[in-house]
């Protein structure tokens, strides 16, 4: 009775998934943008051509070209695999690290939960930007480096949100009755406890990857992470910046870039967490 | 169905739906009621019958559905046509409403007196002293101890009965003309619920107030109301007196409710529940919407849409064969049973067994020290192979600790317990195998105790593949042997928990116990969230298992009427203690100890009016435990100093009675 009586609600719902369907095909066009950007791009991204330095967009170069004649939309192209890969590997490591460590402290409770909810607090506590820059600088500026020092900083924040639903998940009688039967804690972990917070990990790891494409452009901007000439978007923008008052193209164009895939990925999250709400209130 | 002239409340041919279309319910049909003042009209039903929708659809409040028939008129005024600014004047003014859960109707972040003064103020025009003053009036009169003092509290200090008080005194506040009970006592203690129930008569007297009482409970209702209205999926299918509908039936759906309840005393004889379950209401079928669960149902049944017969003397049923239909015969025998001898060596023991919660706080060693509330003390149990042992208590005497502590989900503090002698380890994750295999348990929530991501066959297959009691091959096959146990069939397999029903939820439960193939399975409430005849089928469930497989449960309820039906065995707890040990016909009979005698006092025996209760009037300290007697504070036979310093000793009687208590006993 109750289930039926929210019907209308669900019908509302539904409605705002096909509204926000755009926000998938935006994604599946990312991922499109990663694998073939580079052999579709009109031009090379690191050839240069002093001919046509600083020109503004035209037909010819849409987003205009850099001073060294590099044709800004080509490196925009090239730019997304070295951009969103290591952004979508931390937020996945990042994910995998605080989603087991959410889950234990879930299924744990008590003392173990408490240490290490103060372990994560101390991470908590260093800005996540400063983290970063201290994790690249202690032990060098390369990727794989770069890849772990934003995982670090997703670590405690995703674990921070697992455990808060995990606790819930925990105190059913179900992963009781899993305790008496003696099953272990992988299983509990992996088997009965994560399907059902799934949702949760999924929005979680769309969130943190916008916010991973914006603090890998971030870092590069710094001068951390990808070095020229990585047609990186963060360091584009840098690399553009000296130029901003007569080639403003040269920074608008990599910075709305940043801007519409970040924008997108958290639309994609929001788009599967009220899919999920759906799913899961039906199940009730 | 029948229409008093000067009606408070009547309610003509409603109807309520919630949907539309192909997927609309009709919660409700065509349900007539009229309420005469002063007077108590109890509405029964299962879950999903519709009480509560016709309940809310009185205060207004239809929720996702809307009113697609009917009137609702309170004083010969309509209250379906209302604005929103009349309703206002008639709620909580002339309709007031009482809920299940007193937690959820008090706002825990205001003071007490402030939220009954609230509705004085708005409905009254009261000043705030005024209204205070009155607020300290209405808890005397609820009998709330100290009126004074705890119109100052907060919600969460006081306890569950109090809180039910609390909103009684909200709710005749305004001196309402109409008063809504919806399961005002269902999530109470039974000592509790009996001294509200005598509360409501109390002030029915007083006030002279007409009450709507809802419950699923027919002993509660029947010590309540004068009249009695039977629903059944949304329709009204018996109407009577009280006591003629409780004690003489006719619509076969009452007598199955009836028959459905367990008794408290003569001869325990097996139940006979309702078969089936409720129909889906998306398509309410032709004919009487009971025929597919009827025993007596005729093809006439199915086609014919009954009406209403009269019945007796302002007792109506909406059966075509209320004449015809026998009068139930409601149990059949109950196979003869042989439990144990005092003699056979115990297969489960818990010897002196210690828990206490306040340890388990902060990890700084300065906080702990402060006092330790037990929630076990000195428990001592024994269970015989394929004996069941019943443990009775109200909440927060320790059972369901007690229960985990026996399946190793808990660290006792001190104490054992033992498997045929053997020491067991005390978290499950440490005992062996084959020990963990033995001793099974079953959770009380059939909601909470299923994976909802699990497939049915999945979760009653895990422990085959964890025990290994089959091979692979045949699991399959196992697990389909496992379901029809507990009479699920094999397409039960596939389905999700959210698919199944709370009695099947409890089945699979039952099932998934099983497949550990154990010797000793504890039930933990497996009941308590059920619908009576619901109830009554999962126990006979239990039942039968225990006779084919030779199976021994500790079952734990708070429900004196399911130990009495499945326990051999009983033991009474109070505050953390067993209290009282024995076979279950003499405790019921000759209990020993004062608080046994308590709750079988309490125990609603469906006749009307006050009943003399057992309590005392003057408030005692509460006891320090270990000192002295737990239950010196509530006691009837207390006898001074003796009980509040002296830890009572332990009094045998014959056939292994034992009772903890200062008082001797009077078999022995």
């Amino acid at each position: 009775m109750t289930t039926l009586a929210t019907d209308p609600q669900a019908a509302r719902s539904s409605r705002i998934l096909t509204y926000l369907r755009p926000a998938e095909i935006y994604v599946v066009f990312l991922l499109l943008l990663i694998a073939i950007g580079p052999y579709i791009a009109p031009y090379s991204a690191y050839d240069f051509d002093p001919a046509s330095s600083l020109l503004k967009p035209s037909w010819a170069h849409p987003f205009g070209t850099d001073e060294f004649g590099r044709d800004v939309f080509s490196r925009i192209l090239a730019g997304a695999r070295p951009t969103l890969l290591p952004a979508f590997a931390s937020a996945v490591l990042g994910i995998i690290a605080g989603t087991t460590t959410g889950l234990i402290c879930g299924l744990m409770g008590g003392r173990t939960d408490q240490w290490i909810m103060r372990g994560m607090d101390v991470l908590l506590s260093f800005p996540a930007l400063i983290l970063a820059m201290l994790v690249v600088t202690m032990l060098g500026g390369s990727t794989t480096i770069l890849v772990f020092a934003i995982a670090l900083i997703f670590w405690p924040r995703s674990a921070r949100l697992i455990r808060s639903a995990a606790l819930d998940i925990g105190k059913r009688e179900f992963i009781e009755a899993c305790r008496a039967r003696g099953e272990g804690m992988g299983y509990i972990l992996f088997r009965e406890m994560l399907p059902n917070l799934r949702s949760v990990v999924i929005v979680d790891l769309a969130l943190r990857c916008s916010y991973a494409i914006l603090l890998s452009a971030s870092l590069a901007y710094l001068g951390m992470g990808a070095q020229a000439p990585t047609p990186a978007w963060g360091l584009m923008v840098k690399e553009g910046q000296q130029f901003i008052q007569f080639a403003p193209w040269l920074t608008i164009f990599p910075c709305l870039t940043v801007a519409l895939v970040a924008t997108g990925t958290v639309l994609l999250g929001e788009n599967v967490r009220r899919r999920f709400a759906i799913s899961q209130r039906l199940a009730r | 169905m029948s229409g008093a002239e000067n009606a408070v409340l009547r309610v003509n041919d409603l109807s309520i739906t919630y949907g539309h279309g192909d997927h609309a319910v009709h919660a409700v049909r065509n349900v007539t009621l009229s309420i005469a003042p002063g007077e108590a009209y109890g509405l029964i039903g299962e879950s999903g019958s519709g009480k509560s929708t016709v309940a809310f659809s009185i205060m207004g409040h239809v929720v996702g559905g809307r009113v697609s028939s009917g009137s609702i008129q309170l004083d010969r005024r309509e209250l379906l046509t209302m604005s929103p600014r009349e309703w206002q004047d008639v709620r909580g003014n002339r309709i007031a409403m009482v809920y299940q859960d007193p937690m959820n109707a008090l706002n825990p972040a205001f003071r007490l007196g402030a939220q009954v003064a609230e509705t004085l103020i708005r409905h009254r025009g009261m000043s705030r002293e005024d209204a205070w003053a009155k607020a300290v009036d209405l808890f005397r009169q609820v009998r709330l101890p100290d009126p004074e003092q705890l119109v100052n509290r907060y919600p969460h200090q006081i306890s569950g009965g109090q809180q039910q008080r609390v909103v009684i005194a909200m709710a005749i506040a305004c001196e309402a003309q109409l008063l809504i009970m919806d399961e005002p006592t269902t999530g109470l203690d039974i000592t509790t619920e009996a001294h509200i129930l005598e509360l409501i008569a109390d002030l029915r007297q007083r006030l002279g107030i007409a009450i709507l009482f809802i419950s699923h409970n027919l002993r509660v209702v029947a010590q309540v109301c004068d009249r009695v209205g039977v629903l059944y999926a949304g329709q009204m299918v018996e109407e009577g007196p009280a006591d003629a509908v409780l004690q003489k039936a006719r619509h076969p759906y009452t007598m199955g409710l009836n028959g459905s309840l367990l008794p408290i005393s003569g001869e325990v004889r097996r139940l006979k529940p309702i078969a089936g379950r409720l129909p889906d209401l998306r398509q309410v079928p032709q004919g009487c919407i009971f025929a597919p669960r009827c025993a007596y149902a005729t093809d006439q049944c199915r086609t014919m849409d009954p009406q209403i017969q009269v019945v007796g003397k302002r007792h109506v049923s909406r059966c075509m064969f209320s004449e015809l239909v026998p009068p139930a015969d409601r149990f059949i025998e109950m196979g003869s049973r042989h439990a144990p001898g005092d003699s056979v060596a115990p297969q489960l023991s818990v010897v002196d067994l210690d828990y206490s919660y306040a340890r388990r706080g902060m990890p700084l060693p300065f906080l702990a020290r402060k006092a330790r509330a037990k929630a076990l003390d000195r428990v001592t149990l024994a269970i015989r192979p394929g004996e069941t042992l019943g443990i009775v208590g109200e909440s927060g005497s320790g059972k369901s600790t007690l229960a985990r502590c026996i399946a190793g989900l808990r660290s006792p503090d001190r104490g054992a317990v033992r498997l045929e002698g053997r020491r067991l380890e005390p978290l499950a994750g440490q005992r062996s195998r084959e020990a963990r295999q033995r001793v099974q348990i079953v959770f009380q929530n059939p909601d909470s105790s299923l994976n909802p991501l699990r497939t049915v066959g999945d979760i009653v297959g895990r422990p085959l593949g964890l025990y290994n009691v089959v091979p692979e091959e045949e699991r399959r096959k196992r697990t389909i042997e496992l379901l029809e146990m507990v009479n699920l069939e094999e397409r039960y397999m596939t389905r999700y928990p959210r698919e199944l029903s709370g009695g099947e939820k409890q089945r699979v439960n039952i099932a998934r116990a099983l497949g550990a193939d154990p010797e000793i399975i504890i039930c933990d409430e497996p009941t308590s969230a059920l619908d009576i005849s619901v109830q009554a089928s999962v126990l006979n469930t239990l039942i039968d298992l225990r006779t084919q497989k030779d199976m021994a449960y500790v079952f734990i309820t708070h429900d004196l009427g399911v130990v009495r039906y499945i326990a051999d065995r009983v033991a009474v707890m109070y505050g953390g203690s067993v209290v009282e040990t024995g076979r279950t016909d003499q405790v019921f009979s000759s209990p020993g100890h004062p608080y046994t005698e308590m709750l079988l006092n309490a125990i609603p025996d469906g006749t009307r009016g006050r009943k003399a209760l057992l309590e005392v009037e003057d408030s005692r300290p509460k006891p320090i435990q270990g000192v002295g007697c737990v239950f010196a504070d509530r006691c009837l036979q207390y006898r001074g100093r003796e009980c509040d310093e002296v830890l009572p000793p332990v009094r045998l009687g014959q056939d292994g009675h034992m009772v903890n208590c200062h008082r001797a006993l009077a078999s022995a």
